[in-house]
């Protein structure tokens, strides 16, 4: 770890002003950032805790719009969104372990956009808004590729709106030793259409499956995926899997979450 | 009766509390140093230039050494004398230590062993077990050859055929506690070292050697190991020679212990192999003729590998009479980390090629595998046949006169003269060993029974004929485990037992705790032996000054040998006690009896602390040393003949698994084991053993998988990407019990080793594994270990469509 100074702001807007310094990045519950640092992979001159402002914790029902703030645990949005949004909550529930939960939060997790991540594919799926400071962000627009995302330096996620969807479920193949997603999905069943979004597969992150999508909206039944491919080529292929293992994964579990989402 | 008792183990009670004492845990002086290597990041190449000013500018670093600074050359090695400490021009594998930072803390000489600037001219590296045959990169001068009978021929005349391969992976020790050692510098150049070895007597020669002292100024001290499973019989070494080393050099005492990752990516691991097989036989399955080729990628430095590919050999026959086979065997030179022994030592391996014979054959006849294991075992043992008379031993042979060579590693080689040829009609081994004490016949008869096989073999095609996506597999396999180190010298042991005046008892042998029950059980002997309550006997660290040139706590050797060695060293106290009040009484010494905590002689007794105050007044010795040697070995290496074991530990699993067809996901569903232990010395601790070796081994062959990059860095060295099993990885049903059998040889109370042969109990895991694919299919799914998702799914695709 290089030496880095620490400030502790009580309200996004101090935060804001803090991270206006080009060296300053944000610190959420640290789950990422903290071991990126102690690789000495990062440098930041300062880090910016978020986890003392209050205001950025809840979780929320407007109208048919669950909100969660941006510094909000993995464990609190899967002990208080279970009532609204089941599938959501159930995704939180399955991150890491309680260490991680306890301390990781939605608005790191999307910021950090790790291929591997399971918010990302939560937020894409449900066709959610990353609203910051400064502007609000639809999911489409939001997530660019690996550890890309379209936040500008030292913008703040501050809220995450999730359109409650009609049925849902996320499906995770873990990878046995991390509990990481090998593959896994996020469907969610609107009544304008069905959205699935995978995570864990792509070389280029968190991405909709279209073809799945569409049949899903004529049909939402498993049988329907059961005849669609996806391409091994662009599939992550590394020591815990290879690409055509993925991309055969990517069927399946997307089958799987689909008849969750009916059960 | 202390012996047959299921006692817990004596250190339960500070396991649970963490207060047990492990060498990381040992107070040490104030200004004791602290060890860190510096690793190589090549596979193969020479080290051009080290700039190592930065290290030792380093804050806290005090020295840091290569290998031009050490006094002597170290060599770590357990035989071959192939293994600087330090790297020495050239490395061969990604994590080859290159030089030795020593600091005021763990920390300091960890960030400043990252300092230093290494230049090193890559080599293409030989990785796989195909580079290393093309480019014939091996151990010895070529392969090895077991034969009996003309396989060749006899395959030839049979009415079937059948030839494949199986690839086996490796596997990584992770006992928890990590490699460690402190070493304490003593006056006039002595040196005490505590470590986390198997080897004590290993360690104490290795340090002797790199810092040119006899082996009468080292003392070794081993309390107990956090698990070694074989990874720390020679791969303790290294910190105990760096640890004796840097305090040599800066005259204080010297700690070390790897991190995780460190150990991880130094360490060696379970060979992984490669077994190609070709085999004749009939229309009821019985094997006419076979051929086994063994490949055993064996890292860059011979370490155990010759005897580890050695045993897999003495293992490819299993349970099964072969009367035409060859086996062949080739040791690989391979620029990774330096395998080494494991849980096992090869066995498993070996077994694992036969069994998927037995599998294969079942397949290709359509009939229930266990009909084809059972037309093939020896034939068992007739009840109460006794064991022949032990054959005299040759105690007079020279000694080597290179005082260099560690005598008790198991990476010695001897040669020795011709053993005497198997009783004429006896059925044999490959290796032409009579097989006289086989018992799975009777046991496999018991478990298919107890799990009922025949019926859930029903249930498992009804459930598969009804169900597309998740099928369900059943085998059954034997275990029959060759009990002695193969190099014959080794099965010796000592043992130091003190009684004190007020009663109670100093115990001390050469083996070595690592959480597997040994001390317990010997525990158990003694008091057994005296008649008093296992609160007398006190239990005590492995010490090479008290036990001399003992042999590595291995090969499930512990018991057998430290127990007879203790019994007697108990027993020569004990007659002396008896003669004592035997006199007093005109009574005969042989009509004193021990037990109950007194001494009963006529119709009178003494209490326990009354007998031995007497025998102290009368100035009876109550110390005694005690030494075993097994009977009956005799073994030919090279050759491949002789009596390499004194008997066969066996068992017998019957698993049933799960696989979901669309993903390769698999889980094991029940586990009925039948074992034997002889007439066990403590049922709870080889409980104990038993269920942790299958689960050990079912990890082995499901989801441990050790991966290295093409550069040859180990991809898998955190539990983050190799995952071990853990408590809910277990079979939800395990129904574990002990065969009721007794050793028919002469061992301690006649009971049997446990250590290493319930870890092969797991191949019914595989083979289940593979009978679930098989059920998708026609085709013979080939399955090979680790049966990960990944390759489950191959096997099933294989199954439906054929071999691509
Ligand atoms: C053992 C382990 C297992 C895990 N398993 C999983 C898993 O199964 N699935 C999964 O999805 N994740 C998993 N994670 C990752 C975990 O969910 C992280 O908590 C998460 O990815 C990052 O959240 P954080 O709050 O800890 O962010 P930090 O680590 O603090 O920060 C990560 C990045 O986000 C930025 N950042 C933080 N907060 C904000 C914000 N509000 N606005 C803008 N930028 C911000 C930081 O500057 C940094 O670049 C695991 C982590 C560990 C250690």
């Amino acid at each position: 770890m290089y030496a880095f100074d620490i400030k502790r702001p009580r309200s996004v807007e101090e935060a804001v002003a803090a991270l206006a310094d080009g060296e300053a990045q944000a610190l959420g519950g640290g789950q990422t950032l903290i071991p990126t640092l102690r690789q000495r992979l990062a440098d930041p001159g300062t880090l910016v805790s978020l986890s003392g402002i209050a205001e950025l914790k809840y979780v929320r029902m407007e109208g048919d719009v669950l909100r969660i703030g941006g510094g909000t645990t993995h464990a609190q949005v899967a002990r208080e969104a279970a009532a609204h949004y089941p599938a959501l909550a159930s995704l939180a529930g399955r991150i890491g372990d309680p260490a991680v939960r306890n301390r990781g939060t939605i608005g790191g997790s999307l910021a950090n956009n790790d291929p591997s991540a399971c918010y990302p594919a939560g937020a894409l799926g449900s066709n959610a808004t990353v609203v910051t400071g400064a502007r609000e962000i639809a999911a489409d627009d939001f997530f660019q590729g690996l550890f890309e995302t379209a936040l500008d330096e030292g913008e703040i996620v501050t809220e995450v709106r999730f359109p409650v969807p009609e049925a849902a479920r996320y499906e995770k193949f873990i990878q046995p030793a991390s509990r990481f997603a090998l593959v896994a999905v996020f469907v969610a069943r609107f009544a304008g259409g069905v959205r699935v979004a995978v995570t864990g597969a792509s070389e280029s992150g968190v991405f909709r499956w279209a073809e799945a999508e569409a049949a899903l909206a004529a049909d939402f039944t498993p049988e329907v995926v059961r005849g669609l491919t996806v391409q091994a080529e662009g599939m992550i292929g590394d020591l815990h899997g290879s690409a055509e293992y993925r991309a055969h994964l990517v069927g399946v579990i997307t089958r799987r979450a689909v008849e969750g989402a009916l059960a | 009766m202390s012996v047959g008792r299921p006692i817990p183990h004596d250190a339960a009670v500070l396991h649970v509390t963490g207060t047990a004492r492990y060498v990381d845990d040992i107070p040490a002086p104030h200004d004791t140093l602290h060890l860190c290597f510096g690793l190589s990041d090549t596979a193969c190449g020479e080290i051009v230039a080290m700039d190592l000013a930065a290290v030792r500018s380093a804050p806290g670093v005090v020295a840091v050494l290569a290998a031009e600074d050490l006094p002597n050359s170290a060599d770590t090695s357990p035989s071959a004398h192939d293994e600087p400490l330090l790297a020495t021009g050239r490395v061969h594998h990604m994590g080859q230590p290159l030089f030795l930072a020593i600091a005021n803390s763990h920390l300091a000489a960890r960030k400043a062993v990252r300092r230093a600037s290494v230049e090193i001219r890559e080599e293409p590296a030989i990785l796989s077990i195909d580079d290393a045959l093309a480019a014939d990169s091996r151990f010895e001068e070529g392969p090895r050859f077991y034969r009996k009978g003309d396989a060749n021929r006899a395959i030839a005349a049979a009415p079937h055929r059948l030839e494949g391969r199986i690839e086996i992976g490796g596997q990584e020790h992770f006992y928890l506690e990590g490699q460690a050692a402190l070493a304490l510098p003593q006056e006039g150049g002595d040196m005490v070292v505590h470590t986390s070895s198997q080897h004590p007597t290993e360690i104490q020669h290795k340090v002797a050697d790199a810092l040119g002292l006899p082996m009468a100024a080292v003392r070794v001290e081993v309390r107990r190991m956090g698990g070694g499973f074989g990874g720390k019989e020679s791969q303790a070494n290294a910190l105990a020679v760096a640890c004796a080393v840097a305090a040599r050099v800066t005259g204080r005492p010297c700690r070390m212990r790897y991190d995780r990752d460190d150990d991880m990516v130094i360490t060696g691991k379970r060979h992984d192999f490669r077994i190609d097989y070709r085999a004749g036989y009939d229309d009821d399955g019985r094997i006419r003729g076979i051929e086994f080729r063994q490949f055993a990628r064996c890292g860059w430095s011979q370490d155990l590998s010759l005897p580890v590919a050695d045993r897999a050999m003495l293992h490819a026959d299993n349970a099964y009479l072969l009367d035409d086979v060859t086996i062949e065997s080739h040791r690989l030179k391979t620029n990774t980390q330096s395998a080494t022994a494991f849980r096992g030592f090869g066995g498993p391996q070996g077994m694992v090629g036969i069994e998927r014979v037995m599998d294969e054959i079942a397949h290709a006849l359509g009939c229930d595998p266990v009909k084809v294991r059972r037309a093939n075992y020896y034939a068992d043992a007739a009840p109460g046949d006794a064991a022949p008379a032990p054959a005299p031993l040759d105690d007079g042979r020279d000694a080597p006169a290179d005082t260099h060579a560690d005598l008790t590693s198991r990476g010695t080689t001897e040669t020795r003269g011709q053993p005497a040829p198997p009783p004429s009609g006896a059925q044999t081994t490959p290796y032409h060993m009579a097989v006289e004490d086989f018992v799975l016949g009777e046991m496999t008869e018991r478990l298919v029974e107890s799990a009922d096989y025949r019926g859930r073999r029903e249930q498992v095609r009804a459930w598969n004929a009804g169900n597309e996506i998740l099928k369900r597999g059943l085998a059954l396999t034997p275990v029959k485990f060759g009990i002695s180190f193969t190099l014959t010298h080794l099965n010796q042991a000592g043992a130091l037992v003190h009684v004190y005046q007020d009663g109670s008892v100093h115990l001390n042998h050469g083996g070595t705790e690592m959480g597997q029950g040994l001390f317990r059980k010997v525990s158990q002997v003694a008091a057994h032996r005296f008649g008093v309550p296992l609160e007398r006997i006190r239990i005590t660290a492995t010490d090479t000054g008290k036990v001399p040139n003992t042999s590595a706590t291995a090969a499930s050797s512990g018991s057998d040998l430290n127990g007879m060695a203790v019994k007697a060293a108990c027993d020569t106290i004990r007659d002396r006690i008896a003669r004592l009040i035997a006199e007093r009484h005109q009574a005969r010494a042989a009509d004193v009896r021990f037990g109950g905590d007194r001494v009963h002689v006529g119709g009178e007794s003494y209490g326990w602390e009354e007998a031995v105050r007497l025998a102290y007044e009368n100035r009876v010795s109550l110390s005694a040393t005690g030494f075993y040697k097994t009977p009956k070995l005799e073994w030919d290496r090279i050759a491949g003949r002789g009596r390499p074991f004194f008997y066969f530990a066996q068992g017998v699993a019957a698993t049933e698994v799960v696989i979901d067809t669309l993903t390769g996901e698999n889980r094991i569903l029940r586990t009925d084991i039948l074992h034997d232990c002889g007439a066990s010395l403590n049922p709870a601790v080889d409980m104990g053993q038993i269920e942790g070796g299958f689960v050990q081994g079912a990890g082995w062959l499901t989801t441990e998988e050790l991966v290295w990059t093409d550069k040859g860095r180990l991809a898998t060295h955190a539990p983050s990407t190799y995952k071990i099993p853990a408590c809910s990885d277990r079979p939800r049903v395990s129904n574990v019990s002990l065969w009721d059998g007794r050793n028919r040889e002469d061992t301690i109370y006649r009971s049997k080793a446990v250590g290493e042969p319930p870890l092969m109990l797991a191949i019914s895991v595989l083979m289940a594994l593979s009978d679930a694919c098989a059920a998708c299919g026609p085709h013979y799914p080939a399955l090979d270990a680790p049966a990960t998702p990944e390759r489950v799914l191959a096997a099933v695709r294989r199954a439906r469509e054929g071999a691509r």
